[in-house]
Formats: structure tokens, C-alpha cells, sequence
């Protein structure tokens, strides 16, 4: 019943973890950027579900669609406004070190606007465990899963069924010829970032049931999104859907069998042997077939 | 007579040495450096020790300084933002030391306080702080360095002593800790005392430095069902352990968090459900207790809520201690010469509105004078439970089951 257990807690952490990874990957695999602000925007979607919640009593899950559209229209104004300036004038490496700028500022707006204290989100809902078979699951952490599985799911569709996911896609595969067919690469670009802000925002509303969260967590919440990016596979929400879950079960199981003191230990141990062994990620890099 | 402009310059010109002098002597400062995390992890209860600080040298100001071997002063904060990083926080100091900072305060986190620590130490200038207690401050011979809490592994034993008082008696418990100087010395603490009180440890749990998920480490409590569990883990860490725990339904009869409860932000969160939880505090506003300088502690949470919106906490007490501490010492040496500061801060014994202050020889809180009082979570608000003389309140034991906490 315990290994259950541990693989049902895993599973459920797994489901947060891909989502809150899944715009790190996109940006990743679409435009070769690392995000390193992406634990911030992160943090930013729960700050804002959580002021939506305090100051109007707006559950995190209504409000989640007004959170993604807030940061999809920073995402936008973001990318074309620095990092497609830092991508033309200098490099990707240059793109890194703004982004990891643009973090440090987000974290401190952060903290003089909503100060360095803890924050967390308690809807009606939490502190009432359900009993299944034995196996004791937290609704809130059961509605988050749902909720990342939804939202992936609908990425999924809207880049493999919608016509802006299929000029996401091609410019991905080939900006040169995506460009002579007349697409407006900047334009899908900063389209492509204002989706992946936008579903940062979408986990960080969601994380701000789960856990109690602080300006500096950015950092963690980057540093996650990148080793599930590397367990996956870039560019997929497929891929962070597994590198996600993957990544829980990992955590929850070296806790339950070698003790709590090691999951992180484990986490990059695997994270080392995957770019050892395989550098592109389970599922291999979405976009790398024509690159 | 007409006055030339000329004259008047010249006036001008040889008095200016002479207003100089005079704006310089009225102005004499004790300046105190040091650094304090006002962003980063540390920061919430950073922001705490800081408005301690700042009222307490805010309020000396405004009764016109301190008379110290005859001469008067003012006195004068410099501490930067270490963004709690310990590296960040040791350029800081280095940088004051060779700017002629003589006195430091220190900022918050045994991470921080012990390589700041070192570095005042070497340059031999004192440091009275409120933010580390671990024994690695205290253990390594340092003679410059003060702590207003007993060392880590001092600070659970008036609540083991407690415990070992509830009826019925508890039978066994299990211990959380992170794997950072403070948790994991406080900790070995908890154990080395609830030993001495004959109640056995049923598991400990080690977690890395943040916790991100408790839910393996709940399963297993819940599988294994201690009567007591104690979390000697940080504020964050509580609050994720104490929601999970609700969440999940794991009940125990005894949940200690060490930090975390003494917040207004930790309390509102957890809502009806944050009534039994157990803590330590170090201060109360209705102790009995009086300084020369703020009086009673109802007259210093008085003046700090005249100044500041954040809600007071012990930290603030604390660190304001810090400062009045300096002064006592100050007062007591009849000088501001660091050495002979150090040595009246070695062997001073004075009240304050935080505590009655005296250090032991290593420099941490004597544990009995200084030590912790225990802290029930009670409609709401914070309650002090034990000892006799200083509890504001009944205590419930064993706690009901979260479902029904009200």
C-alpha cells in the first residue's frame, strides 16, 4: 500500500512539475532560448492568482485563464521587445544572460510590491483528503493535476491542430523557409513566447494551491523546468508531460526508499546520466528532424 | 555702515572651519554595520530583525541619543541587503570593516551569521545578533561574537521538559529536520533532549535545505503514527509540512513547529486549522519584563505599531534587544572602544523588554535566563502555555484531529 501510495503522490507532484515546465520547453525547442526568467513568470502567475483570491475571492482555478492572458501579453512585449533585440544584435548566449537579468528584476518587483513573505492559497476545497482504496490523495493537489493535464492537452491540440501551432511548428523546423512562404518569424516567435509566459503563468496559479511560495523560489521552479526539459525531450508538452511525472514518481520513491534527504541528489544524478546517454531527452527533441 | 559683499565672504570664509567643528561635535555617532537579508529566502523574518534594529535606534534618537562616559551620541545604522546570500553578506561586512565600522549587528540565518561572524572576529569587533543559533557560531572560540538565543541544540529542552509534563504522557515521537547549520544542530537537540526525558524517537527525517514535497515523509508518519512530531525546520518548510499534513489527513496527537506558528502570514494561511499547533517564542508583549529605555514590552510593541504597518513578531524584540544590549554594554565600559565593549558584553547581566540578557561564555543566550518559552497556536493567536509565570493561556492536549479543529 505505501509503494502505491508513493507512486500516487508522485504522479500527482509529476503532473505540476511538467506543467510548470512545459513554456520552458517551448521556448527552448521553437526558438533555442533558455529561459532563465521562467521560474519568474512562474512565480508572477501565483502572485497574481493569489492577489485575484485575496482581494477578490476568486478561485485560483476561474481566475487561471485571466492569469495566462496577463502574462501572454508580457511574454509577447517581452520577447520582441529584448530578447529578439539581444537574438539579433548579438546571440543566443547574450538572450540567456537577459533573461537571467529580467529574472532578478522580476524577483525584486516581487518583493517591494508584495513584500519577501509567504504567500499561499487555501481554497474552500483543501484540507478535505479523499480516501481511495486506501490511498490517501489531496483534492487540491488532484484538481492541480487535472488542471496541468487539461492545459497540456490543449497545447498539444493548438500546436498540432491549430494553424498558428502548424507556423509555430514549421518556423521551428525551418525559419528560413517559413519566411519565404510569408510568415512573420518575429512575430511567431514573440506568439510562441507569449504561449509558453502564458502557461507559466497557468502553473504558477496552480503551484499557489499547493505550496506556500516566495519571490526567491523562481530559481527552483527554472531549475525543475530544466531537468524535466532534459528528461522529456525539447519542444513537446508531450515531452514534459513524461519528464514531468517521471521526475515526481522519482522524487516521492527515493524519498519513501533511500530517505527524503536524497530526491534532489537523485534528480541530478539522472539528470547527468540523460545527457550522458541521451541528450535530447526521451522523446528526442520535437523539432530536431529537419534541423 | 553699509556691509560689503567682500566683507561678508570673508566673514563667511574664516568662520566656516569653526561651524564645521561645532556641526561636527554635536553630531558624534556610534555607527553599527552589518548586513540583513531584505530580499531572498531569508528575507520575511530578515525584514523582522531589521525594523527591530531600526526602532530601536529610532527611538534612542528621539530621546536625544545616550550619554556614554560623558559624552552624548547619537546613533547610526549602515546595514546593505545580503539577499541572504552568505557570500554577498561577507563582502558586505569586509567592505564596512575597512570603511572603520566598529560594531555589528547580525543578520539573519546561521548560513549567514557564521562566516560574517568570522570575519568580525578576525578584525576583533563585536557582533550582538538575532538570527543564528547554531552551535557551529558558538563552538569555535569566538570571543566578539553574541547571540540572543541559546545555541540550537540548547533551545528545545524547557519544551521537552514540558512534554514530559501532558497527560497522557507521550509515548514517542518523530523528528524533521533540513540539512542546514541551524535545523539539522536544533534537531540533534530535540533528540539529546527528549533522551534525557526518557521519550523514545519512533524516525527522523533528513530533507535537503528547501522542501518542495512531504508527501513520501507523511505517508511513512502516517504508517508508523507517532504520538508527537516535531518539525525544527524553517517557516516555509512548516507551512508546506503543516498544509500537507491537512490535506492529507495525517493527525498526529503533538505537531511542534519550531518557526513558522509566530506568524501572522503562517496562522492566516492555515486558518482554523493552525489552533494546537505547538512552537517556541522567545518574547511575549504582556512578559513581565521592563528596560531603562523602551520600558515595559507593551510600551515597546506600542511604539513599534506607531512606526511601522508589519505586524511585530520576537524578532523585532530581538533585534531591537540587540541594539539596547549595545548601549547597556556601552554605558557599562564608559566607552565605545571595541575591546572594552566586548568585555562588558561578556559579563553584563541587564533586563530588557526581550529578555533578561546574559550570554554564556561562548556568547549564546544563557539557556535558562534566555531560553524559549512554549507556544500554543490558540483561537488564532499565539499563546504562551508554559512556564507558569509567563503563560497567557490554557493548553489543549491531546489536539483534535484536523477535521475538527475550531
Amino acid at each position: 500500500m505505501l509503494a502505491l501510495q508513493t507512486i500516487a503522490d508522485g504522479l500527482v507532484l509529476g503532473g505540476l512539475y511538467a506543467l510548470s515546465a512545459v513554456g520552458f520547453s517551448l521556448i527552448f525547442g521553437v526558438m533555442g532560448v533558455v529561459n532563465l526568467s521562467h521560474g519568474a513568470l512562474v512565480m508572477v502567475g501565483a502572485y497574481l492568482a493569489w492577489f485575484f483570491w485575496h482581494a477578490l475571492g476568486l478561485d485560483p482555478l476561474v481566475t487561471i485563464p485571466v492569469v495566462m492572458l496577463c502574462l501572454g501579453a508580457f511574454g509577447y512585449v517581452y520577447q520582441r521587445g529584448l530578447i529578439q533585440l539581444a537574438v539579433d544584435r548579438s546571440s543566443h548566449v547574450a538572450s540567456m544572460l537577459v533573461t537571467f537579468g529580467v529574472a532578478l528584476m522580476l524577483r525584486n518587483t516581487l518583493v517591494l510590491v508584495f513584500s519577501p513573505d509567504l504567500r499561499s492559497i487555501t481554497p474552500s476545497y483543501s484540507g478535505h483528503p479523499l480516501l481511495l482504496g486506501g490511498i490517501v490523495i489531496d483534492p487540491v493537489r488532484l484538481a492541480a493535476l487535472g488542471a496541468s493535464l487539461v492545459l497540456l492537452g490543449a497545447l498539444a491540440l493548438i500546436l498540432n491542430r491549430s494553424r498558428m501551432g502548424r507556423v509555430i511548428r514549421a518556423t521551428a523546423q525551418q525559419e528560413l523557409a517559413a519566411r519565404l512562404c510569408g510568415v512573420n518569424a518575429h512575430h511567431v516567435y514573440g506568439l510562441t513566447f507569449a504561449v509558453a509566459a502564458a502557461f507559466a503563468g497557468a502553473a504558477g496559479a496552480i503551484l499557489g494551491i499547493v505550496l506556500p511560495f516566495s519571490p526567491p523560489d523562481e530559481g527552483l521552479w527554472t531549475m525543475n523546468a530544466f531537468v524535466v526539459v532534459t528528461l522529456g525531450g525539447v519542444g513537446s508538452p508531450q515531452g514534459a508531460l513524461l519528464g514531468g511525472l517521471l521526475l515526481g514518481v522519482m522524487a516521492t520513491g527515493t524519498s519513501q526508499l533511500i530517505g527524503p534527504a536524497f530526491p534532489n541528489a537523485m534528480m541530478f544524478a539522472v539528470l547527468v546520466a540523460m545527457l550522458l546517454i541521451r541528450p535530447s531527452g526521451l522523446l528526442g527533441n520535437a523539432f530536431a528532424g529537419s534541423r | 555702515m553699509a556691509i560689503k559683499r567682500r566683507t561678508v565672504i570673508t566673514a563667511a570664509t574664516l568662520a566656516l572651519p569653526a561651524i564645521r567643528g561645532a556641526s561636527a561635535q554635536a553630531a558624534k555617532t556610534i555607527t553599527f554595520g552589518g548586513s540583513i537579508p531584505l530580499s531572498g529566502g531569508a528575507a520575511e523574518t530578515g525584514l523582522n530583525v531589521n525594523n527591530g534594529y531600526k526602532t530601536a535606534v529610532q527611538f534612542i534618537n528621539e530621546q536625544g541619543g545616550v550619554e556614554i562616559g560623558g559624552t552624548r551620541y547619537k546613533l547610526d545604522l549602515k546595514l546593505f541587503d545580503d539577499a541572504s546570500d552568505p557570500s554577498r553578506a561577507v563582502n558586505l561586512i569586509q567592505r564596512q570593516l575597512d570603511d572603520g565600522v566598529d560594531f555589528f549587528l547580525g543578520s539573519f540565518g546561521s548560513n549567514i551569521v557564521l562566516p560574517t561572524a568570522a570575519v568580525t572576529e578576525r578584525a576583533e569587533k563585536p557582533m550582538v545578533q538575532a538570527g543564528g543559533g547554531s552551535d557551529q557560531i558558538f563552538g569555535q572560540g569566538y570571543k566578539y561574537v553574541f547571540g540572543m538565543f541559546p545555541r540550537a541544540t540548547r533551545q528545545f529542552r524547557s519544551t521537552a521538559a514540558f512534554i514530559k509534563t501532558l497527560m497522557p504522557p507521550v509515548q514517542n515521537y518523530s523528528v524533521i529536520f533540513t540539512n542546514d547549520a541551524f535545523s539539522k544542530t536544533a534537531a540533534q537537540g530535540v533528540m539529546a533532549a527528549m533522551k534525557d526525558q526518557g521519550i523514545p524517537m519512533l524516525e527522523s527525517y533528513s530533507f535537503p535545505e528547501t522542501i518542495t514535497d512531504a508527501s513520501s515523509v507523511l505517508a511513512s508518519i502516517r504508517a508508523k503514527t507517532p504520538e508527537a512530531l516535531v518539525c525544527m525546520t524553517h517557516d516555509q518548510d512548516n507551512l508546506l509540512i503543516a498544509k500537507q499534513m491537512i490535506a492529507t489527513g495525517t493527525n498526529v496527537n503533538l505537531l511542534f513547529q519550531g518557526l513558522g506558528p509566530q506568524l501572522g502570514s503562517f496562522r492566516e494561511t492555515l486558518g482554523k486549522s493552525a489552533n494546537g499547533i505547538y512552537f517556541q517564542t522567545y518574547w511575549d508583549e504582556r512578559a513581565p519584563l521592563k528596560d531603562r529605555f523602551f520600558g515595559t514590552p507593551k510600551d515597546f510593541a506600542a511604539y513599534y505599531r506607531k512606526n511601522n504597518s508589519r505586524p511585530i513578531a520576537y524578532h523585532v524584540s530581538a533585534g531591537a534587544a540587540c541594539i539596547v544590549t549595545y548601549i547597556e554594554a556601552m554605558m557599562a565600559a564608559k566607552s565605545i572602544d571595541p575591546v572594552k565593549v566586548r568585555d562588558a558584553l561578556a559579563t553584563i547581566d541587564v533586563n530588557t523588554q526581550y529578555a533578561r540578557i546574559k550570554f554564556t561564555e561562548q556568547g549564546d543566550g544563557d539557556p535558562v535566563i534566555m531560553g524559549p518559552w512554549v507556544g500554543q497556536v490558540v483561537g488564532g493567536a499565539p499563546e504562551v502555555i508554559a512556564p507558569a509565570n509567563a503563560k497567557t493561556a490554557s493548553y489543549t492536549y491531546p489536539t483534535p484531529p484536523w477535521s475538527q479543529r475550531s
